[in-house]
């Protein structure tokens, strides 16, 4: 069975054009997938569709199917799916709904009817996960952006949902509480946690995942293997904004005849790198 | 107080309201209010809500003279004016010892509101904070641009227009969001626990006995000597 996949689905909000067209897309089971593309392109949409929020709770036309765990979102409701798919939104900061960071992760658990006696003690560990801990008692008004950002994904994380939607959520951390929250992020994936998350930073991401999707005006232009699509999307120039320099640079080296591993992370370009411009080096000392 | 279950609070606003309406007699409801003062010293919260307080009383005094100058007896004014201030203090008392999350959680557990109802309360206290926040944003951004909002009254208030328009359409879209991440997290889906414990403890049997017991001490006062 697929986490996801998406069935030439398409979409138009109420009062807007097809903003999804023909979507035809899988994610596996345990997968780590990371969603590019230009402003504008669906992303956020896909990620409701994702979560059944799109339709159910906006309205508007829809083709196809979407089937998360196995069950069509059509046929169920955002509460059911709840169970199996958090969605940590691009709007985090309407997201949160409590007065206190402690009863704003509680308020999941709630919801699914857990335990009271339970409760304190799943809370604490989440905040811990997400570097709150310790603000127990704080009121949701007073944090900043970045602990806001972090609250909501705890708010998400607590209830340990099979699938993990998260759109661009490192927009307000600042750049070590990105890399934490990646790692925190490859960490839950390799328990075996779904993760699904837009970002435009794919270095960031690059170490973790293992699908990337390049969503362009409601379509998909390319997904992938990261590197395979990275090196599509650098060839046919399709959002280039985004490639990292180093895979740039990379492929610009390929085309002269080297050849390199995968370069999930900079020290594994540092490395083979500088092999390479030590044997470069040997040679022209030996010419 | 603060160890009391919320709905021992709920019933204690309840029960003064009405202690409020059966008195009669001006040292009556003065000492009501003397009480009322008491207890939140006792709690250690005055020095909180003194300044609340302090604004209520002024407020009932000019009550007071209102009636009294429409023709009503000096007393029946002043006595109007105690039972407003008995009323209002009371709900400080609730509002100063008791988190809204165990409000909330009382009124839905143990009262049967419906939860929508309830949550919409405390959602709604959550805006109060953030529409705080967003109006100083929206005023820094119009501010950047040029807009200075300074001059007489007539300026003063369109500039205060210049600011709704924005506001609420933020308002607007927020709570859409939020409404959105209720239905998101599972809310209203199947049965619902509480994290805050609000059941009742043996203190809490006794003081609703005891609010009991001066209920009907009250009214038998009322009926048997008029007080
Ligand atoms: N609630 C809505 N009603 C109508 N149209 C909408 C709504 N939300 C989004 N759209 C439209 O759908 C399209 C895709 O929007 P979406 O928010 O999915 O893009 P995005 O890729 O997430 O962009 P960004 O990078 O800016 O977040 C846009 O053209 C937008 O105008
Ligand atoms: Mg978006």
């Amino acid at each position: 069975m697929k986490a996801i996949s998406f069935e030439n689905f398409s979409y138009a909000y109420p009062k807007s054009g097809v903003v999804l067209e023909k979507l035809c897309f899988e994610v596996e089971q345990g997968s780590f997938t990371a969603i590019v593309g230009p402003s504008g392109a669906g992303k956020t949409t896909f990620c409701l569709a994702a979560a059944g929020v799109v339709p159910h709770y906006f309205g508007g036309r829809t083709g196809g199917t979407v089937v998360v765990q196995g069950i069509q979102t059509m046929d169920s409701t955002m509460g059911e799916l709840a169970k199996d798919v958090a969605l940590v939104l691009e709007d985090y900061e309407s997201q949160l709904v409590a007065m206190t960071v402690e009863d704003e992760v509680a308020f999941g658990l709630e919801n699914a009817g857990v335990d009271r006696k339970l409760i304190p003690q799943m809370v604490r560990e989440t905040l811990q996960l997400v570097g709150l801990s310790g603000r127990e008692q704080c009121e949701v008004g007073g944090l900043s952006g970045g602990q806001k950002q972090r609250l909501a994904l705890a708010g998400a994380l607590v209830t340990k949902p099979d699938i993990l939607i998260l759109d661009e959520p490192a927009s307000a951390l600042d750049p070590a509480g990105t890399e934490e929250l990646y790692s925190l992020l490859g960490k839950l994936n390799e328990q075996g946690m779904t993760i699904l998350v837009v970002e435009h930073d794919i270095a960031q991401v690059l170490p973790y995942i293992d699908q990337l999707v390049l969503l362009m005006e409601g379509r998909i232009a390319v997904a992938g293997q990261p590197e395979a699509a990275l090196r599509k999307m650098s060839e046919e120039s399709l959002f280039q904004e985004v490639i990292p320099p180093l895979q740039e640079l990379r492929f610009l080296l390929e085309k002269h005849g080297c050849r390199f591993g995968a370069w999930r992370c900079e020290a594994d370009a540092v490395r083979e790198l500088s092999a390479v411009l030590q044997e470069a080096g040997e040679v022209s000392r030996s010419a | 107080m603060k160890q009391l279950a919320p709905l021992t609070k709920l019933v204690f606003t309840v029960a003064v309201s009405i202690w409020a309406m059966l008195l009669t007699s001006l040292p009556g409801l003065g000492l009501l209010a003397v009480a009322q003062v008491v207890t939140l010293a006792v709690c250690g919260l005055l020095g909180r809500t003194y300044k609340g307080i302090l604004s209520l009383t002024g407020f009932a005094v000019v009550l007071i003279l209102v009636q009294y100058a429409l023709g009503s007896e000096l007393e029946a004014a002043i006595a109007g004016g105690l039972r407003m201030i008995d009323m209002a203090t009371v709900f400080v008392i609730l509002l100063a010892t008791t988190k809204m999350q165990s409000l909330t959680t009382a009124l839905v557990s143990q009262c049967r509101v419906p939860q929508e109802y309830a949550f919409m309360f405390t959602t709604a206290l959550r805006f109060i904070p953030d529409f705080l926040a967003e109006s100083k944003a929206v005023r820094e951004a119009q501010a950047c641009r040029g807009y200075t909002g300074k001059g007489g009254i007539v300026r003063r208030f369109t500039s205060y227009l210049a600011l709704v328009g924005p506001l609420v359409l933020r308002a607007v879209s927020r709570s859409e969001t939020m409404a959105l991440s209720l239905e998101l997290r599972g809310f209203g889906a199947g049965r619902r626990s509480f994290s805050t414990d609000v059941g009742l403890k043996f203190r809490d049997y006794c003081t609703l006995l005891g609010m009991i017991a001066l209920t009907a001490g009250f009214t038998a006062g009322r009926i048997v000597y008029g007080w």
